[in-house]
């Protein structure tokens, strides 16, 4: 991180080899065009290294801070946008495993989030799914389900904890 | 809010749908109690790791030639700090003018009696009010873009070594902005040059000090703005803001209220 803060050329290149490749595809996936996402790619990466000096390694992984800057970019987006139609959602458990193409990917977080998932029933993931990949709070989802509002916070609460234990153990920092 | 109401909302805090309204009293929350900071980060964790869940797309070839040059252009190209200067201070300002705060106050001292200052304010306000909205109207989205939560306000009273004069200052404390200070003063006195250049800074419950503005020159009624934003630096608790004279006399003080938003 100090090669970060520093603007050091190589600092950012491995930052964005590591993680270039799941913001990039957040982007595409919410916002729907490979030409947004490569904006957002842009704007995250240069809001990690403005951002730089507040990342605490005691406080959250790198990943984790990353990708919550990306997908806070993207929902205020997709929030100003108003009318941008919603991309379809597509899991990694749901295709088949795509070849990597030579570039250096976050292989250990990809393998941590398909082993969270196959510990969600279908119903814990589509519920995270509108939250997180649709943006719809728990009052929006409780009101659409006809459900109480304490029944989806739990829901949410119980998915999330599901996924957290999953990862333990199974993350690089 | 206790312990169990903030645990309720952390879910959608991690996920990033919380409103806005309730995640400023989270944050609050968060800031002083360990206990629920950590149940923050762990699901805040495990939502993050969700996003890698999504099928990889392919990256464009070259994108990563465009990230380092943008930064590059960031870290030194004067003219986009110009630009978001611009936008930011005036977007900032129109906050200010139309949620109708401290304008009395940023006012204060230019007129003796309360009746002439009130009316004056108001004229102030209203042209304010016209150059805010010429400018967001050439800005689209960006007046809408600043979170409520994340911008404080505080005001400026005069010193018994300065005696006159006032002023209002706002600051952006975020995690996925620029963080940046605006100071307005007025009521300064402005036949005394031997006083400028005043200088604007932030100081923190520990004494760290950063500067946050110089003013050159001040107008007929003794005011002027300065707008400073921070390239790499997090202005959360530099609450303290001081003026100080040419001579280093304190002219203005006040206190930014980080607790709460504007």
């Amino acid at each position: 991180m100090e090669g970060l803060l520093a603007g050091n050329e190589e600092a950012v290149r491995a930052l964005y080899a590591r993680f270039a490749r799941p913001v990039f595809t957040l982007g595409l996936r919410l916002l729907g065009s490979a030409g947004a996402a490569e904006e957002l790619t842009q704007d995250v990466f240069l809001t990690a290294w403005r951002k730089a000096a507040r990342f605490d390694p005691g406080r959250g992984r790198l990943s984790t801070w990353l990708m919550t800057i990306a997908h806070n970019l993207a929902v205020d987006r997709l929030r100003r946008e108003t009318g941008a139609s919603r991309p379809t959602l597509i899991f990694v458990d749901e295709i088949p495993e795509i070849a990597s193409g030579g570039e250096e990917e976050p292989l250990i977080e990809r393998d941590v989030a398909l082993r969270a998932l196959t510990s969600l029933s279908d119903a814990e993931r589509r519920l995270l799914a509108r939250a997180y990949f649709g943006g719809l709070t728990a009052r929006e989802i409780a009101e659409s389900d006809g459900v109480p509002l304490g029944t989806v916070k739990t829901r949410l609460r119980t998915a999330l904890i599901k996924v957290r234990r999953a990862n333990q153990g199974k993350e690089r920092p | 809010m206790n312990c169990l109401a903030v645990r309720e909302h952390l879910p959608e805090l991690a996920i990033g749908v919380l409103p806005e309204k309730e995640q400023a009293a989270v944050e609050r929350h968060l800031q002083w109690c360990a206990g629920c900071r950590k149940e923050a980060a762990d699901l805040g964790q495990a939502a993050a790791t969700f996003a890698f869940a999504l099928a990889p797309a392919s990256v464009p070839r070259g994108l990563a030639d465009r990230v380092v040059t943008r930064i590059r252009q960031a870290a030194g190209a004067p003219g986009s700090r110009r630009r978001m200067r611009a936008a930011a201070a005036s977007t900032i300002a129109a906050m200010v003018a139309v949620a109708g705060l401290g304008w009395g106050a940023v006012m204060a001292g230019k007129a003796d009696r309360f009746a002439e200052r009130a009316r004056v304010a108001e004229q102030q306000k209203s042209v304010a009010l016209d150059q805010f909205r010429h400018v967001l109207a050439n800005l689209g989205n960006i007046g809408t873009s600043l979170p409520g939560n994340e911008t404080h306000f505080g005001q400026l009273a005069p010193t018994s070594t300065g005696r006159r004069g006032g002023g209002a200052v706002l600051q952006l404390v975020s995690p996925t902005m620029l963080d940046f200070v605006i100071v307005i003063v007025n009521g300064l006195d402005p036949t005394d040059t031997s006083a400028l250049p005043y200088r604007v800074t932030l100081v923190n419950a520990v004494g760290d000090v950063l500067k946050a503005g110089r003013i050159t020159r001040l107008d007929a009624n003794g005011g002027a703005e300065t707008f400073h934003q921070f390239q790499n630096r997090d202005l959360r608790g530099f609450t303290k803001v001081v003026v100080t004279d040419s001579s280093g006399e304190v002219v203005l003080r006040g206190t930014v209220d980080q607790s709460t938003g504007a």
